[in-house]
């Protein structure tokens, strides 16, 4: 008895992480970073292709950092708290939902970008 | 050629070079040298060097990752934070105690992966 109610409590666990954690869809953002009506390519124009390799120095690279990072960011963006003339008109068009979605296709991504003491 | 004119030469030579001098220095500082950077780092590594820290306020998030970001966005990011333009408690606190050779040292640092 008092067996499966550990397993049961572990699964509700893993359950309720997995919610937590990977809210975003990677391939829905992918699809969202590219194409847009109007907008061929919202992201990649300015970031590069998968966010790895920006046209400028001014851009940061997106390919791998971390997901929550990328949503604070675009969330700052959005509301006007962090201000760019550039990334508050992007991430005005943006849900919650693209949001995450953006964070987890771009932090899964490959790039230069690493952890350094 | 006469003295006065040698000495009328020097003068112009001295003080255009007195007037090239901080160019020169400037320029220097927006270079930036990741050796340098080594003094500097301890405030960052508190939280940038902890592999997967996150910070606990106002939020709680990843502290970005910074190996491998250009140079420029990192000292554009330190000085938007010292400005007071880009928002965040613990880092407009170390921006601001950064000077121009600072940042540009520690951005030269990140940006070049060590």
């Amino acid at each position: 008895m008092r067996r499966i109610f550990v397993v049961i409590c572990s699964l509700l666990a893993l359950l309720v992480s997995a919610a937590l954690e990977a809210k975003g869809n990677a391939d829905k953002g992918k699809a969202r970073a590219v194409t847009k009506a109007g907008n061929q390519e919202p992201c990649a124009s300015c970031h590069g292709a998968d966010g790895a390799k920006p046209v400028a120095p001014e851009n940061p690279i997106l390919a791998g950092q971390y997901s929550d990072y990328i949503v604070k960011a675009l969330s700052d963006y959005k509301s006007g708290k962090r201000k760019s003339a550039v990334m508050n008109g992007v991430a005005a068009e943006l849900s919650k939902q693209d949001i995450e979605d953006l964070a987890a296709w771009f932090s899964s991504q490959k790039s230069s970008l690493h952890f350094q003491r | 050629m006469t003295i006065r004119r040698l000495l009328s030469f020097a003068f112009t030579l001295a003080a255009s070079l007195t007037l090239a001098a901080p160019a020169f220095a400037q320029q220097a500082a927006g270079a930036g040298d990741p050796a340098e950077a080594h003094k500097k780092i301890a405030m960052c590594e508190g939280c940038h060097g902890i592999p997967g820290y996150k910070t606990a306020y106002p939020m709680v998030y990843h502290v970005p990752k910074l190996g491998g970001q250009s140079a420029v966005y990192i000292s554009n990011a330190l000085n938007a934070y010292k400005s007071g333009q880009r928002i965040h408690p613990s880092m407009r606190g170390i921006a601001a105690s950064l000077s121009d050779k600072d940042i540009a040292d520690l951005a030269a640092y990140y940006a070049a992966g060590h």
